[in-house]
């Protein structure tokens, strides 16, 4: 039932606690009898009906991703026969309102237009708005009268996503569990970061979280979990001989993780100036995707197994130190005429600021299979390009025939693997080959699979995969609790270091490729970027 | 039928005194140059060399310190890195100059000159070596053979062959012209002593008293390879440089008409005189597959029976005999493809790692794989012959509808076979070869299919037969140069559909060179010395002793192949075989065809 294989259908339900009322005990919704017969929520998927809110949904976040990835999770198919979307936030709007503000952002795949304005009105008609305060228990409960009607009597699920504020999550998980909960089938929150901005305030608000939810009720969203390609990565190991043999320090040098945006801030610096490019990149995006990377076989593709082994590779890893550490900050920066902004030049943005912008690190996992290898992450804003990618760099070949045609660094020729995330998707492996002709000459050329030659669907949009599985109770691409801790384990002693002693960041120019500090950095693990080499 | 392969002029089983004093006599013909000189020579020549080649730069023919022969013979282009030059060359001051216009004078012989390969192959290789500037600066060509011809005559047949790479058409004609000013012809009997007596004085006369190489390409029939190897060493071999001799197949047609000709030809001339040519391992992807196993730490931990569960060596063309069929109704398909090219690409494949690039450290590792092998078995092959078939209105003719085809023959046009290596690597692994004739397509590959992922956590998505689901790396020669690894991909989307996608490099999108002609390496190492490409004899002998059983039984028992029809994909039989060692043809399997 967990297997991704099984996510299209859209199966509900497994036997989860229905919702957390129960254990309060506080109110008197009839709860004792579902939980006494929770067989019959599963039986008949027909005859349920989800409800899904969107709480902020005039904010940006909802508007470009949450709303588009429903329709097209509808468009295709993927959603219940009975559903409803409720925008939740405090301006005053009608339903004709939000209609009109969500049709803007709605698109088709650019490979079926058919029936594209018509399925487009289709979804317009189930969505829903109500206005109340995120603090109200009362205008929750105005919703719940509102879903209810719609339920019309259907076993109802209901999802709630917050897309808000950090502050005033506790604040909307109460409301919405002690108010709106569903009354027979299941209820879940999906939140996003942050999540906290240490362990301690991460684990208050788990701590606070779980005085209204379950953790299997809470789906802690990651969106890099659900891009293709790193839902790919276990494919890729799992699923193919020639890769796994090849899997751990015996044959890799050192693995680098590369995030990096080609512009910054843009006057939306007053959030980010508060988190920094370590908090909002690094210790989720970047580290889920290296656990992801590094883990052991699990027992099987069910959540709580992937998981497991996830938690085991951030428990082995070495909590970050300040010299494996290069922070930078963007600079303003003149080319051809044009001017771009200093990271301290955004209005929202304290002119003295010291929050990084651009972050390198090296990072070790002490287990058996990485002993050694460094893994080098790298995130950043403002940079000259726009790129996500994991690169694989393997050792060189022991009494390599060849040596003479490769110079005096044979490190400089390995092999590596690089599987790009985005844009642009694609796997390519770099392999030494003979160049045609006579004599013998050698260079580096890729076996390559070109997403976009290859596959001609139009690859979706991670928050739909994540919708999905939310309502499909898949959680594999959720963060679990332990994990967000021991992810904040690592980078909560460095982060709080950077702030005490007042670390100054390195300042590299708007559109560069970012502070030569990470080369440095690079250099002292005996690596050397993948991305900024001279055959990029 | 055996006397056709009484290679000796002289009775091939009666050796008498005189042939041997003949030979001794020979061999001091070729040692006439005197140590000194020949090294001081080679010395000059690396000076000399026109464009340094970046090859392997072996010491490939100085590393025969051994045979007087191989003295004369280690002249060769080969350019020395400085350090790696040998000490000899001290002992005196060179004879030559060591300005840039004086080098060894080389003259290539074609021998069979108005022939197919000839025009075809031979004239175009050489003259894309001189186009690219491969070629020393003094060389000539001369075409021998019994047809009466000018110079001018010939200059006209071969100037019809010749062109230029796609890539760079600069000067074409002008180079054309060039080259057409050094190629000559002479006109004698395959035979005769005094024909090539005569021959080897023109050489002479357009060698100019300079220190010369000469190289023999026989393309000639197999029955009077030995009479011209008498002939042209006895009376035209080089008396100050080296001479070499290139053969093609056939070598022999079993273990016994081989092993004569290899007596014969040595009567005339030292084993590393002898170049014997398999134009396969001249292909690019062929060169390639050492680099692929031996520069990628990613490939060679997989290779072996531990990742392996099949290889397989495809070769296919989509005619006939077509009129031809002369020549190939005395050998098959399995002489004619099976026991050469394919073998030495498997040999090449499945070699352990060599002490180092050299031909000989390669072919002695080649050797090893030849060694290690079981004798085919005549149930480990299924043989076929093209029948008549027509297809949209249009008829193609059965193998026997070709008129130089006897009616009744039972020569097999299609071969498949599985082979096994008893080493530690290989073990059990079963190594599928397939040739035919007038099959549905050209093509030449190479096929390596993993071992299904143990404990497949994706499992359910691939059906009942994890099998089906393998990595499958393709090098594929020919056509459309390509290398590809097959893996296990999740389809783009929701949900968790996967399929086999691939891992591609296609040559023509990577490299926008021309690929030279085998032919081209082939003859470049030959004036090089470099022996790496070239079958040395006792790989040729444990070849044959691989096939000769088999050749032997499926002619004594008369065994009917099955007949295919004419450009379809063979036999069914092929499939009953591989089924028999668990493995699935890759190149049939619907996604690649």
């Amino acid at each position: 039932m967990q297997d991704g294989a099984m996510a299209t259908t859209a199966t509900p339900i497994e036997n989860e606690t229905p919702f957390k009322r129960l254990k309060d005990g506080l109110l008197s919704v009839p709860s004792s009898i579902e939980y006494n017969e929770p067989v019959a929520l599963d039986i008949n998927e027909k005859e349920s009906a989800v409800s899904i809110t969107v709480v902020g949904a005039s904010g940006d976040l909802a508007k470009k991703k949450i709303f588009p990835a429903l329709f097209a999770l509808y468009y295709e198919d993927c959603l219940p026969k009975h559903f409803t979307v409720y925008g939740y936030a405090r301006s005053k709007m009608t339903d004709a309102e939000l209609r009109n503000m969500v049709s803007k952002t709605l698109t088709c795949r650019i490979d079926k237009r058919e029936n594209c304005s018509e399925k487009m009105e289709q979804f317009l008609k189930r969505c829903f708005y109500h206005s109340g305060q995120y603090d109200s228990q009362e205008n929750f409960a105005e919703l719940d009268k509102k879903l209810k009607e719609h339920e019309g009597g259907r076993v109802s699920n209901r999802l709630f996503y917050l897309s808000i504020p950090p502050n005033i999550f506790i604040d909307s998980v109460r409301c919405a569990s002690l108010s709106a909960s569903s009354g027979n089938g299941w209820t879940r929150v999906i939140v996003e970061k942050p999540f906290g901005r240490d362990s301690e305030s991460s684990a208050a608000l788990t701590k606070a979280l779980k005085q209204y939810l379950e953790e299997d009720q809470i789906f802690r969203i990651d969106h890099y979990l659900g891009k293709e390609l790193v839902e790919n990565l276990s494919v890729l190991r799992f699923s193919n001989l020639i890769f796994e043999p090849l899997w751990s320090r015996q044959y890799i040098r050192n693995v680098q993780l590369i995030f990096s945006e080609d512009f910054g801030t843009e006057g939306r610096g007053g959030y980010f100036d508060n988190y920094g490019i370590i908090r909002d990149i690094m210790q989720n995006h970047l580290l889920q995707i290296l656990a992801l990377f590094a883990m052991e076989t699990p027992v099987s593709l069910d959540a709580e197994d992937i998981r497991n082994e996830k938690v085991k590779v951030l428990r082995s890893m070495r909590p970050l130190q300040l010299e494996n550490v290069v922070v930078g900050q963007y600079k303003s920066h003149t080319k051809g005429g044009v001017t771009y902004p200093a990271y301290t030049d955004d209005k929202t943005v304290p002119k003295d600021s010291l929050t990084p912008t651009f972050a390198a690190a090296a990072v070790f996992i002490d287990n058996a299979r990485w002993d050694g290898v460094p893994f080098l992450v790298k995130a950043g804003k403002a940079l000259h390009t726009k790129r996500a990618e994991i690169r694989v760099q393997f050792r060189h070949v022991p009494g390599n025939l060849y040596n003479r045609n490769f110079g005096t660094d044979l490190d400089r020729a390995t092999n590596e693997l690089v599987i790009r995330v985005q844009p642009d998707e694609a796997i390519y492996l770099k392999i030494n080959n003979k160049v045609p002709g006579l004599g013998m000459r050698l260079d580096r050329s890729n076996l390559n699979l070109h997403y976009a030659a290859r596959y001609s669907k139009e690859i979706p949009d991670a928050y739909e995969r994540l919708l999905l599985d939310a309502i499909a109770g898949e959680r594999r691409l959720f963060i679990r609790s332990d994990e967000l801790d021991a992810a904040w384990a690592l980078f909560t002693p460095l982060l709080k270091e950077l702030e005490e002693k007042k670390i100054i960041p390195e300042y590299y120019p708007h559109g560069s490729r970012g502070p030569v500090g990470a080369h440095y950095l690079a250099a002292r693990y005996n690596v050397r970027w993948g991305d900024v080499g001279a055959d990029q | 039928m055996a006397s056709q392969f009484g290679y000796c002029s002289s009775s091939s089983t009666t050796f008498t005194p005189s042939s041997f004093k003949n030979e001794t006599h020979l061999s001091s013909r070729f040692n006439i140059v005197p140590r000194k000189s020949h090294s001081s020579t080679s010395i000059s020549l690396i000076r000399l060399r026109i464009r340094p080649r970046k090859h392997f730069q072996l010491k490939s023919s100085s590393g025969h310190p051994l045979n007087a022969v191989s003295l004369q013979d280690g002249t060769a282009g080969v350019p020395l890195a400085k350090n790696d030059m040998e000490p000899q060359g001290k002992e005196e001051s060179l004879p030559f100059s060591q300005s840039e216009n004086v080098g060894p004078h080389l003259s290539i012989t074609i021998v069979g000159a108005s022939g197919d390969l000839a025009k075809k192959k031979i004239f175009p290789a050489l003259f894309a070596l001189y186009y690219e500037d491969w070629l020393p600066e003094n060389f000539i060509v001369f075409g021998y053979a019994r047809t009466k011809m000018t110079d001018e005559e010939l200059r006209n047949m071969i100037s019809r062959t010749l062109t230029c790479r796609i890539d760079q058409r600069e000067n074409c004609e002008d180079k054309m012209d060039r080259f057409l000013k050094r190629c000559f012809y002479h006109s004698g009997q395959y035979d005769s002593e005094e024909h090539f007596a005569e021959l080897n004085r023109k050489l002479q006369e357009k060698e100019a008293g300079k220190l010369s190489n000469r190289l023999f390409y026989l393309s000639i029939p197999p029955n009077i390879f030995v009479n011209v190897v008498k002939c042209a060493s006895l009376r035209a071999s080089s008396t100050s440089g080296w001479t070499r001799v290139i053969v093609e197949k056939p070598f022999g047609r079993d273990s016994e008409s081989s092993g004569e000709l290899t007596r014969c030809l040595k009567l005339y001339l030292t084993e590393d005189q002898i170049f014997r040519i398999d134009h396969y391992l001249g292909k690019e992807l062929v060169e390639n597959l050492s680099v692929l196993r031996f520069s990628n730490l990613v490939f060679e931990p997989l290779w072996s029976r531990n990742y392996i569960r099949n290889v397989q060596l495809i070769f296919s063309e989509d005619f006939g005999t077509e009129g031809r069929g002369g020549y190939f109704d005395n050998y098959g398909i399995i002489r004619d493809i099976m026991q050469n090219h394919l073998l030495q690409i498997l040999a090449l494949f499945a070699m352990e790692t060599p002490v180092s690039l050299d031909a000989e450290d390669i072919r002695n590792e080649k050797v090893k794989v030849l060694r290690s092998m079981r004798p085919l078995q005549l149930e480990d092959v299924a043989v076929g012959q093209y029948k008549g078939h027509s297809k949209g209105g249009k008829s193609y003719p059965a193998y026997t509808d070709d008129p130089t085809v006897p009616n009744n023959s039972l020569t097999p046009t299609f071969a498949a076979a599985a082979l096994f290596i008893n080493n530690a690597r290989w073990d059990g692994v079963p190594f599928l070869m397939k040739a035919g004739k007038a099959l549905h397509t050209k093509r030449a590959e190479i096929r390596v299919q993993f071992r299904h992922v143990p404990g497949n956590l994706y499992k359910r998505n691939f059906g009942t037969d994890l099998d089906k689901a393998t990595n499958d790396l393709v090098l594929r020669v020919q056509p459309d140069e390509a290398i590809y690894l097959k893996i296990n991909n999740k389809v783009p989307g929701l949900g968790m559909r996967l399929d086999r996608s691939d891992l591609n490099l296609l040559y023509r999108a990577r490299y926008s060179r021309e690929i030279p002609d085998a032919y081209e390496r082939l003859l470049l190492d030959a004036v090089e010395g470099e022996r790496r490409l070239f079958i040395r004899s006792d790989e040729l002998d444990a070849a044959w002793a691989l096939f000769t059983p088999l050749l032997k039984e499926l002619e004594q028992k008369k065994i009917v192949p099955e007949l295919y029809p004419y450009g379809s994909r063979g036999p069914v039989g092929a499939h009953y075989l591989a089924a028999k060692h668990n493995v699935r043809w890759g190149d049939l399997s619907g996604e690649d065809s």
